[in-house]
């Protein structure tokens, strides 16, 4: 007995000093999750990314929108059209009237609560708009459209929605499908566990999950994906921790947010919030019964239930979860049926709300890096007021990738690469980035070619050369140039002989002919009478970064620049003389809705606006007869443009920027390793321009003519003055008043006796 | 009038003295003498919504005689501006401005604007913005004697503030001028 117990005591001893031993690292274990839980928990639970909004549309009276238009741009906001509308993101449409409720609204100057609209349209314009009072508003901002957000290098990305944002089906569905015992359970769930292994055992195949939503919740959180015992009794443990440590409701919102419910090429989508933006361009609190059935039918399977990829499936899986719901007492029986009859509902990825602009937000992300550490951008849930317009970037995205196709089908032999293309569009007047596009496949995040990719200009630096000798006072545009072979000696001894694009000369010409049609030789002569450095300053007065070197070959284009700033500098022209520094973020809010910063809309002259409007016109005359003449048919009939072509040597990069009164354009075409294209500025980026500018239903450019010009009359050949009814190919140009300028024998204004203009005026 | 009568003899003296000659004498592209403002009973035209619309091509004509033209704002843009006035008053200057880039974005045009936004940069201490305003403003503002008045008034006020009393006194002098 005292034998036998001596051992047993021994046995006894070692086991409970293992037992103690294990305790106490089980113990340390938990306190040791437990630390990890209520910190990681408790503190900051995300990370939030900044989110990035597009500019709001504004509604007036007058606007341009008839009701279709309208009420596209309101299903582009994600607005479901209902009989009646009574909650914000609704709205009805009876023939010309709409009638909606807006959504409530943090703008960055104030807060817009949700209203009731009535707008009526006329043919191609908004007629009326007034409120639930009856009562006239002359001016409304919808809620604009979220674009992106800025997320970090780990690409996870969310829109954190708070409990009152959440519609009550979303959690009461969860419950049903995922973890039925939520409500009561301590973490785990036993029952749910043993159910799972017999039904998977049953099925040969993963069918059920035994996790609770908290254990879910805590491995997307804490864990990664490993499927190891160890792993498992981890994640039991922390799910009871936090159990202990927090409510269901805020466990239940946490997973609402936390979840991964798809991916976006590098972006992970995580949180019901951005996921039904994602996959159906609203807001998660306008959610219908079967869309959010289709989002809890993801939870099991982002990938695998896809309702892009997968449609079927995704369809399948949603109606069994309707019919769950149902089941289960959450809807009626009738609703779950007529929920099932409806389609998926998403949203395109690409062409809608789901689509992502990397170009446009490296830019965003730019601007602000400025201002911002990096964690600031990716962490702290800033509202970003952007610039662009999501409706001129998806038609600048579908005019270069047209355009391309095209382009490369026209070839006779298939080139060894793709051509590459970049867009951007700005609104001169305040400087705005509405658009960019930053390569063919524009939702492809990669190398920016907009803002890096630093080129030869061509011929697009020749209204900066004609600005320069305009602005001398010693230049109009009927002076003659001589557009004749030249040899200029260089700094370094050796001759540069400049060439036209078609080795041909012209003689002498004015210089709208020289402008108009490109040529090479006059604008050198031009450029070295009025003084290389008066030239080269003028590139750095309208905006470029850099003062291009002094050099001859600068007045053909040897400058190369990046389409930002190719875009800054034309939009010193199409502003009338006024630089504007270029901005796609209008202002930001801080995480808790406060105004951080705005990036207002400044302007200074930094060109003689008689001289710039002068060389405007010039530049309306590449338009009508000289390179850009060519896609005269594209554009509408009688809109007014003004823009100039550019090809670099070798036909390596093919450029056009060009404005009409509300839109300035620049596009450039080429490969990424700088071989030729065989294209001209005008028959490649041109095109491109052309169909954008058409499919922009733009407005002419007309600014007002300065008061101390005047137009006249001359040939477009010589020159000469003459009456329009005589002479050959007479337009009009502008020019100084008191300007004297020679006549065309025979074609004379002021001719013997009474003067021509007399006896118009008189 | 005289001078160009002058103009006129001198051409026809030009033309006697050359006979048949080849060569005809230069174009001298006229200057018109201010024409005084003959605005019909002074009122501005009834406010009309400026929805953008596309101008035909201006068609080759021959000096058309200055006709005044104010530039009104639409109800969008007057109700922005009033909203734009309140809010500075308040002295929240960046709110007034956005709440005038509303409207500029609506009538990127309408040298009004600009006058607005520029009072606003004057009003808040930025005063070569305020010039600048007013400038672009200008630039815009054809034919327009009394929006070119309050614009050149601003400039005025601008350089007054920053010590510049000459340009200041000259820019009163030209706002002086117009608005008469």
């Amino acid at each position: 007995m005292k034998k036998l117990s001596k051992l047993t005591k021994r046995i006894l001893i070692g086991a409970s000093l293992a037992f103690g031993v294990g305790l106490i690292a089980l113990l340390a274990w938990i306190w040791h999750l437990d630390g990890i839980v209520t910190k990681q928990f408790e503190g900051r639970r995300w990370t939030l990314p900044a989110q990035v909004y597009a500019e709001p549309l504004e509604l007036y009276v007058g606007q341009t929108f008839g009701a279709d238009t309208l009420e596209l741009e309101l299903r582009r906001l994600g607005y479901g059209r209902v009989d009646n509308p009574t909650h914000p993101g609704s709205y009805r449409r009876r023939g010309t009237r709409i009638d909606l409720v807006s959504r409530k609204f943090q703008f960055w100057d104030s807060l817009q609560e949700s209203q009731q609209l009535t707008i009526t349209t006329g043919s191609s314009a908004i007629a009326s708009m007034s409120d639930a009072q009856n009562a006239e508003v002359p001016v409304f901002r919808l809620d604009p459209l979220l674009i992106g957000s800025i997320f970090p290098l780990h690409g996870e990305d969310r829109v954190v929605v708070a409990p009152d944002e959440v519609p009550a089906l979303l959690p009461a569905a969860l419950k049903v499908v995922e973890d039925r015992k939520f409500d009561t359970h301590h973490g785990v769930d036993l029952v749910a566990i043993l159910r799972a292994i017999v039904a998977n055992a049953r099925a040969g195949q993963i069918e059920q999950g035994g996790s609770t939503l908290t254990q879910q919740l805590v491995k997307s959180y804490f864990l990664d994906n490993r499927r190891t015992i160890g792993r498992k009794i981890e994640e039991a443990l922390m799910a009871m921790l936090l159990e202990i440590h927090f409510e269901k409701p805020d466990l239940m919102n946490a997973y609402i947010n936390e979840i991964y419910l798809g991916q976006d090429g590098a972006r992970a989508v995580h949180g019901f919030g951005l996921a039904s933006q994602f996959y159906f361009g609203k807001p998660l609190a306008e959610l219908q019964l079967h869309e959010v059935a289709l989002l809890v039918a993801m939870v099991r399977g982002p990938s695998y239930y896809d309702p892009r990829r997968h449609a079927d499936r995704a369809r399948a899986r949603r109606d069994r979860i309707l019919k769950l719901m149902a089941e289960f007492g959450i809807v009626e029986a009738r609703a779950a049926t007529v929920a099932a009859a409806k389609p998926l509902g998403t949203v395109m990825s690409g062409s809608s709300s789901g689509s992502y602009y990397p170009a446009f937000l490296d830019l965003v992300r730019r601007t602000l890096q400025r201002d911002y550490r990096e964690e600031d951008l990716t962490e702290a849930g800033l509202k970003i007021f952007s610039t662009l317009n999501p409706l001129v970037q998806n038609r600048a995205e579908t005019a270069l990738t047209q355009e391309l196709d095209r382009l490369e089908k026209a070839r006779k032999k298939p080139a060894p690469q793709k051509l590459e293309g970049v867009v951007v569009v700005t609104a001169p007047q305040n400087g705005e980035v509405i658009a960019m596009v930053g390569g063919r496949q524009a939702g492809f995040a990669g190398f920016n070619r907009a803002l890096d990719s630093r080129r030869s200009i061509g011929s697009l630096v020749k209204p900066v050369v004609y600005l320069a000798a305009v602005q001398s006072g010693k230049f109009n545009a009927a002076s003659i140039v001589d557009d004749a072979p030249m040899e200029v000696k260089l700094a370094n001894g050796q001759l540069w002989k400049p060439k036209n694009y078609t080795e041909d000369f012209a003689g002498p010409v004015p210089l709208v002919r020289a402008l108009a049609q490109s040529l090479n030789l006059a604008t050198v002569n031009l450029g070295l009478a009025v003084g290389l450095p008066e030239v080269t300053k003028e590139f750095k007065a309208l905006g470029l970064k850099e003062e291009p070197p002094q050099l001859p070959s600068v007045l053909l284009g040897a400058v190369d620049v990046a389409p930002i700033d190719v875009a800054q500098l034309y939009n010193a022209f199409a502003n009338g003389g006024f630089n504007t520094p270029l901005r796609a973020v209008r202002s930001v809010l801080d995480g808790d809705g406060k105004p951080l910063k705005s990036f207002a809309l400044e302007v200074t002259p930094v060109a003689d606006s008689a001289a710039v409007y002068q060389v405007n016109q010039m530049m309306v005359q590449v338009m009508e007869r000289g390179t850009g003449r060519g896609t005269r048919a594209l554009l509408p009939s009688g809109l007014v443009v003004a823009g100039k072509s550019g090809t670099s040597s070798d036909y390596r990069d093919s450029w056009f920027a060009g404005f009409s009164g509300t839109h300035l354009g620049v596009v450039w075409i080429g490969y990424d390793n700088n071989t030729p294209t065989g294209l001209t500025g005008s028959s490649g980026s041109l095109q491109v321009w052309a169909r954008l500018m058409s499919a922009l239903g733009t407005t002419s450019w007309n600014a007002a003519q300065p008061e101390t010009l005047q137009p006249v009359t001359v040939e477009f050949g010589t020159g000469l003055v003459a009456r329009p009814d005589c002479g050959q190919e007479v337009l009009t140009i502008v020019v100084p008043q008191g300007t004297e300028l020679p006549q065309k024998p025979g074609c004379e204004l002021d001719g013997p006796g009474r003067s021509w203009w007399d006896r118009l005026i008189h | 009038m005289s001078v160009k009568r002058l103009s006129v003899v001198a051409v026809l003296l030009g033309h006697l003295v050359l006979g048949a000659c080849a060569v005809p004498q230069p174009y001298r592209v006229p200057s018109p003498t201010t024409v005084p403002p003959t605005s019909p009973s002074g009122g501005s035209p009834t406010t009309t919504t400026p929805a953008p619309t596309p101008e035909s091509i201006p068609e080759p004509t021959p000096l058309p005689a200055p006709v005044v033209k104010e530039p009104t704002l639409s109800s969008a843009s007057r109700a922005l501006v009033a909203q734009a006035q309140s809010q500075a008053a308040a002295k929240n200057f960046p709110v007034a401005a956005a709440s005038i880039e509303r409207a500029l974005r609506i009538e990127p045009d309408n040298p009004l604007l600009w006058i607005e936004l520029g009072k606003v940069r004057q009003e808040e201490g930025n005063y070569v913005q305020a010039e600048n305003m007013a400038r672009k403003a200008l630039s815009m503002s054809i034919n327009a004697p009394r929006t070119q008045s309050t614009a050149w008034k601003l400039i005025a006020d601008s350089y007054r503030a920053r010590g510049k009393n000459v340009e200041a006194q000259d820019a009163q002098r030209r706002s002086e001028g117009l608005s008469r």
